[in-house]
């Protein structure tokens, strides 16, 4: 593809002239300077930070590996990536699973979708912070969930996830799931609708019932939407840190500590930015290895479908 | 998707149809729950939360604990509301979605109507920039802000989300100009337009929907924000999701919930407003960020 | 092999009716297509004979039987859509032989039918591919192939050549029909291309607005269409549809027609005049097809020929022959000539009308006298 018109045929000469050529780039200009400094340059930075001494400040001497050494040996890392692997896992199975299942249900005409669906996404809306607040309330053991089922009777019930270190990151799943899976199920409603009618009368000439028809035809055509959805979710898992610190704040003890939890209090509280750093590349690294691959086949197909 | 197999409307089909809403309803009502709780606590008083039971509507709905919020609750040491807060992260949030929106909007017009070599290089280089967990970038970014004097203010947590909203900016416009009929900028080049003619005249009035849907992604990604405000203005210029947390977190004195959920809804609102006043163009938005490229 | 009969079938949604009791009946054997403008209710009517739509009155029966309540799975008929709808997650040979293994046909007979049909269609060398690999004209043979592989009673057409350029169109339309001569079996065909339902019908039904208008053979519906609507439908360009009044001649009837220069043309209805007689004076629009108006040079012999004088307005050649219009009772009518003949444009010319060819519409009712 190539530019609309790549030079004026008739440029005035000097310095206007050339402004005018350079324009289109002149305007650009600020966003990839913004981009090489804040974004690849502050990577390098902080990647250099990981090999160096800093504290409490940031101090450019030499450490060579010793931060990264320290993040490995340092227990709550290994905590924090155990509590992603069970967060990444559940949250981004239940949500996929509950969203497509709430996008099935909703493609079979229903009255009032456009009502249901709105309410199925407005957790998306709010700030992770408040979905962390909330579900501390909710999950309060004194008053919450808990004494609403002895109200009811049932006074065997417990339900203290949120203060049993065990059990605390299955709550920071459930609050995560809650808020997101609207938008999976958006966005696989989406690709539902854009499904040909016209495949699913063959596929009912063809003999296949409703149900055979979605799991044979209809989900294995939806593979684009569960990538999107693996991504963006796998991403929110890896990123978050509002929800966490808003639901347990990382506790009880190191219970719910994820890499984003970690890289912060390193950072900020434990004045140990060389190590901070060290796990902030780990989290990039981790990112990097997701997107990297998803982006360069979804630039790739773009172009595909351009040419 | 919607078709009908020529079926008379048997027995079981009906029963299918009754599961099929009661499934729908149900999880409705989960999805509502946390709403309704977090609505209904802020209405009680404590002793009525501290008595009752989480789901029972108030018996006294009345809105003490969203004065006090507002104007008394205890941000850190400071007693004096989150009002303040409130105000801040709308100081904070409406320059920086002004100026990341009008910014993406020249980048998008340049990646897609004046391209040159290596344009597409560029939109991937910039593109990678929205999925960087930001972790990466809070020691340099605190420090430069120091050098900037822009530690702890609003104008610094400006500059931030501008510079990291500049990626999704761009990415909504460039893919919604790829679309635009590249005819109309020639028709507009031999009338005799130039580089910002044609974008005012010709393609911005065109891009309602895209600014719409920008808009609203940016301003519920800065008002929803917790990293950098938490990061680089946790102080008097901190943004209202800091100041919720703080507020939920206060250790000075009795955990008040009603006025917790009260300034949780706070901070809630003006995202949930955006949302059921313009819930077409969040979703869009949603997706567009979600399916790139 | 089947016999189909469509009997006063009404669709609704809802308050707007989609079909206004429809009757129609094909033979075994035999190629019957819809044909109408879009929006006429001939794809519903597909979708209801597939069973993919439900019936709200009347009854539709194949080979004697009543298949209201039938699934479609169970109709036996096999479907070619307009978008294809092919898989797209499948191989060409899965997509051909999914409709056979939902039925539970072992994989060695599923393998011999797909290869069968794979080879009929010149589509070997597809097999393992997925649809999102294949041209147009090549998804449009799968499709086929996917029908043609069930071996069904009756095959169902939804303008399966629309989304074609123009030379594949006019290929994939004579292999349509070469598999028909071939195979023999039923089929009902929906387009809106009227070229496709003169070739390929052995009856055609016309549609309008949930209407039918006209059943019957092509050359039938051609020479003598039921009303306005068809007779400017079927046939391009359209039939000439000219005013005229009735004039009484000694014993037989003229139809009158104003030219452009204030001259009155007198055709002689001779054939008809006794059914006319009460029409004396009255209106009527004379139907007339571009060729059955000519130069004299090219002149139907045998038929009712006469000669008339008139001004030429535009001459359009088309290469096989020329198109000149003519203005007629205040209205533009073309006519065919020879690609050779010498008419201009504001010129007078003579041409040949062929009276054997003429029909009369009442233009009230717009249904032929």
């Amino acid at each position: 593809m190539s530019s609309i018109i790549d030079r004026p045929a008739a440029t005035r000469g000097g310095v206007l002239g050339w402004l005018q050529v350079q324009l289109p780039k002149i305007v650009l200009a600020p966003t990839c300077v913004i981009t090489i400094v804040f974004v690849y340059g502050f990577i390098l930075w902080t990647t250099y930070l990981s090999f160096s001494r800093s504290r409490m400040f940031p101090n450019l001497g030499w450490a060579g590996t010793k931060p990264h050494e320290n993040l490995w040996a340092n227990p709550v890392w290994y905590k924090a990536l155990e509590n992603l692997a069970i967060l990444g896992t559940l949250y981004i199975g239940i949500a996929t699973v509950l969203g497509l299942f709430l996008a099935t249900l909703l493609d079979q005409r229903i009255r009032q979708e456009g009502f249901i669906r709105t309410i199925y996404l407005y957790p998306m809306a709010l700030s992770f912070i408040v979905t962390g607040t909330v579900w501390k309330w909710m999950l309060n053991p004194g008053l919450g969930i808990e004494k609403l089922m002895h109200d009811f009777g049932w006074t065997g019930f417990q339900f203290d996830w949120i203060v049993n270190s065990d059990m605390a990151i299955y709550t920071v799943v459930m609050a995560g799931v809650w808020q997101s899976s609207g938008f999976v199920m958006a966005m696989f409603l989406a690709g539902l609708r854009a499904v040909d009618d016209e495949i699913i009368k063959a596929a009912s000439i063809d003999g296949a019932s409703l149900p055979r028809i979605y799991v044979r035809i209809i989900f294995p055509m939806m593979r684009p939407i569960f990538l999107s959805s693996f991504v963006v979710l796998g991403h929110l898992a890896i990123k978050s840190f509002d929800l966490v610190i808003a639901l347990t704040g990382g506790g009880p003890g190191f219970a719910t500590e994820l890499p984003a939890t970690f890289m912060y209090k390193q950072t900020f509280t434990r004045n140990n930015i060389a190590v901070g750093s060290a796990s902030a590349v780990m989290m990039l690294v981790t990112v990097a290895a997701i997107m990297v691959p998803y982006l360069y086949s979804e630039l790739r197909a773009q172009k595909g479908v351009q040419r | 998707m919607s078709f009908h197999v020529s079926r008379p409307a048997s027995g079981t089909q009906t029963l299918w149809r009754v599961l099929l809403y009661s499934i729908l309803i149900f999880f409705a009502l989960i999805y509502l729950a946390p709403l309704y709780v977090m609505v209904i606590t802020s209405l009680k008083s404590l002793d009525e939360i501290r008595a009752g039971n989480l789901m029972l509507p108030p018996l006294d709905p009345n809105f003490d604990a969203w004065a006090k919020s507002w104007s008394a609750a205890c941000v850190g040491v400071e007693c004096s509301g989150i009002s303040r807060y409130f105000f801040n992260s709308f100081k904070m949030a409406i320059p920086a979605v002004a100026i990341s929106t009008f910014m993406g909007a020249f980048n998008g017009y340049v990646l897609t109507k004046w391209r040159f070599k290596g344009a597409d290089i560029v939109f991937a280089l910039i593109l990678f920039g929205c999925f960087i967990p930001f972790q990466i970038v809070l020691v340099p970014m605190a420090t430069i802000l120091g050098w900037l004097g822009l530690a702890q203010t609003t104008p610094g947590l400006i500059l931030v989300h501008v510079t990291y909203g500049l990626c999704f900016t761009t990415l909504f416009f460039r893919n919604y100009y790829q679309a635009f009929p590249d005819e109309l900028i020639r028709a507009a080049k031999l009338d005799g337009a130039g580089f910002f003619q044609t974008f005012w005249r010709v393609l911005l009035p065109n891009s309602l929907p895209i600014v719409v849907v920008t808009v609203i992604w940016q301003f519920t990604n800065i008002w929803n924000d917790f990293l950098f405000g938490a990061s680089f203005a946790s102080g008097n210029a901190a943004p209202m999701t800091v100041a919720l947390n703080n507020v939920v977190n206060t250790s000075t004195s009795v955990k008040e919930y009603n006025v917790d959920m009260a300034s949780a809804i706070y901070a809630a609102l003006p995202t949930l407003i955006v949302y059921v006043l313009a819930g077409r163009y969040f979703v869009r938005g949603l997706m567009a960020g979600a399916v790139k490229g | 092999m089947a016999s189909l009969e469509v009997e006063n079938v009404v669709k609704r949604f809802g308050p707007v009716e989609a079909l206004k009791g429809i009757n129609l009946s094909a033979d075994d054997g035999e190629f019957l297509v819809l044909v109408g403008p879009s929006g006429c209710g001939k794809s519903t009517l597909l979708n209801m004979i597939a069973g993919l739509d439900s019936i709200t009155e009347g009854r539709i029966i194949i080979d004697g039987q009543v298949v209201n309540d039938v699934h479609p799975k169970d109709r036996d008929m096999a479907m070619v859509f307009q978008s294809y709808a092919l898989y797209p997650n499948m191989t060409v040979e899965r997509n051909i032989s999914f409709g056979m293994e939902m039925r539970k046909v072992p994989k060695p007979e599923r393998d011999k039918a797909v290869m069968e049909v794979a080879k009929l269609l010149q589509i070997e060398g597809l097999l393992k591919r997925r649809p999102g690999q294949l041209s147009g004209g090549q998804r449009q043979r799968v499709a086929m192939g996917r029908a043609l592989v069930r071996n069904p009673k009756i095959f169902l057409f939804d303008e399966p050549l629309s989304n074609l350029d123009a030379k594949l169109r006019v290929e994939m339309r004579t292999e349509i029909k070469k598999l028909h001569q071939r195979l023999g079996t039923t089929i009902v065909y929906v387009t809106h291309d009227q070229i496709e339902a003169m070739t390929l019908a052995t009856r055609i039904a016309v549609m309008q607005n949930g209407e039918l208008h006209q059943f019957g053979a092509p050359q039938e519906i051609y020479d003598r269409p039921a009303n306005t609507f068809v007779a400017g439908f079927m046939g391009s360009p359209p039939m000439n549809l000219i005013p005229a009044r009735i004039g009484k001649n000694g014993a037989g009837v003229n139809a009158e027609i104003a030219t452009a220069d204030e001259r009155t043309l007198r055709l002689q209805l001779n054939g008809q005049a006794a059914s006319l007689e009460n029409r004396v004076n009255s209106e009527v629009l004379v139907g007339l097809r571009p060729e059955a108006i000519t130069d004299p040079e090219s002149r139907d012999a045998g038929a009712i020929i006469q000669e008339v004088e008139c001004l030429v307005e535009v001459t359009e050649p088309t290469g096989p022959d020329m198109l000149a219009v003519l203005r007629l009772g205040g209205i533009e009518a073309v006519s065919r000539m020879r690609s050779s003949s010498r008419v201009r444009p504001g010129e007078r010319a003579k041409f040949a009308v062929n009276m054997s060819k003429a029909v009369l519409f009442d233009p009230e009712t717009e249904q032929r006298i």
